[in-house]
């Protein structure tokens, strides 16, 4: 057993009862990728399931339109 | 009738067709029965990643309805468009009219800008106006000695 208690994890897309999550929202966006561009999976954020997929595409979406890197590596 | 967000990229070098080059696009789109609900320019904006080797492109968001055979002929024209460095269409379920996040983004830092310029502009204008009262009174001191050599 952890002696440490951890806070716990909740979804804010679930919290605030969010009806779709745009593609256009960067700063939402922003706070669920790493520092390399990567996707951050839910068990890490606690987004709930149905939040998380909608969160996929809406970050791929905007990876498309170059509103979001698909890599820290891109040369620019 | 559908309804369909599209967002499209220019090329920089562009810009200042773009506008002649969507009134044409909302013609085809009126024409065909159809309307356009959200129209948003967000001008020139910095790349993630370079496209093409730019860094920059002009983007605009477009929320249409129309029918699947004006769409299709919309799709085409952007495909053989150079100008537009690349496109992408989701469809809706209804309307959009609200300003999109970008835009409001874009919106709020303009009167950030404009209202540091004017607070600038004000602070100036007040050193402006100490500069010319020290120039008063060193004109009266001046007046003065001349006063007294008299």
């Amino acid at each position: 057993m952890s002696r440490f208690f951890r806070r716990r994890k909740f979804c804010r897309f679930s919290a605030e009862n969010v009806a779709e999550i745009d593609y256009k929202d960067l700063d939402t966006l922003k706070q669920y990728i790493s520092e390399t561009g990567k996707i951050v999976p839910s068990r890490i954020t606690g987004t709930s399931a149905k939040y998380q997929r909608q969160l996929a595409t809406a970050i791929k979406r905007a990876r498309y339109l170059a509103l979001l890197p698909y890599t820290d590596s891109h040369d620019i | 009738m559908n309804h369909y967000e599209i967002v499209l990229l220019f090329h920089p070098d562009q810009s200042e067709q773009v506008p002649a080059m969507m009134e044409r696009y909302t013609n085809t789109v009126t024409e065909g029965g159809g309307s356009v609900h959200r129209f948003e320019d967000w001008g020139r904006r910095q790349l993630a990643y370079p496209i093409n080797d730019l860094h920059k492109a002009h983007y605009v968001l477009w929320n249409i309805e129309s029918s699947v055979d004006v769409l299709d002929e919309l799709t085409t024209t952007f495909r053989f468009n150079d100008a537009v460095l690349r496109n992408m269409v989701i469809k809706r379920k209804e309307a959009v009219t609200d300003i999109s996040p970008i835009k409001a983004a874009e919106s709020r830092q303009d009167r950030d800008r404009s209202e540091r310029r004017r607070d600038r502009d004000a602070e100036s204008s007040e050193t402006d106006d100490v500069d010319n009262a020290e120039a008063d009174e060193v004109e009266d001191v001046v007046n003065s000695e001349e006063a007294t050599e008299e």
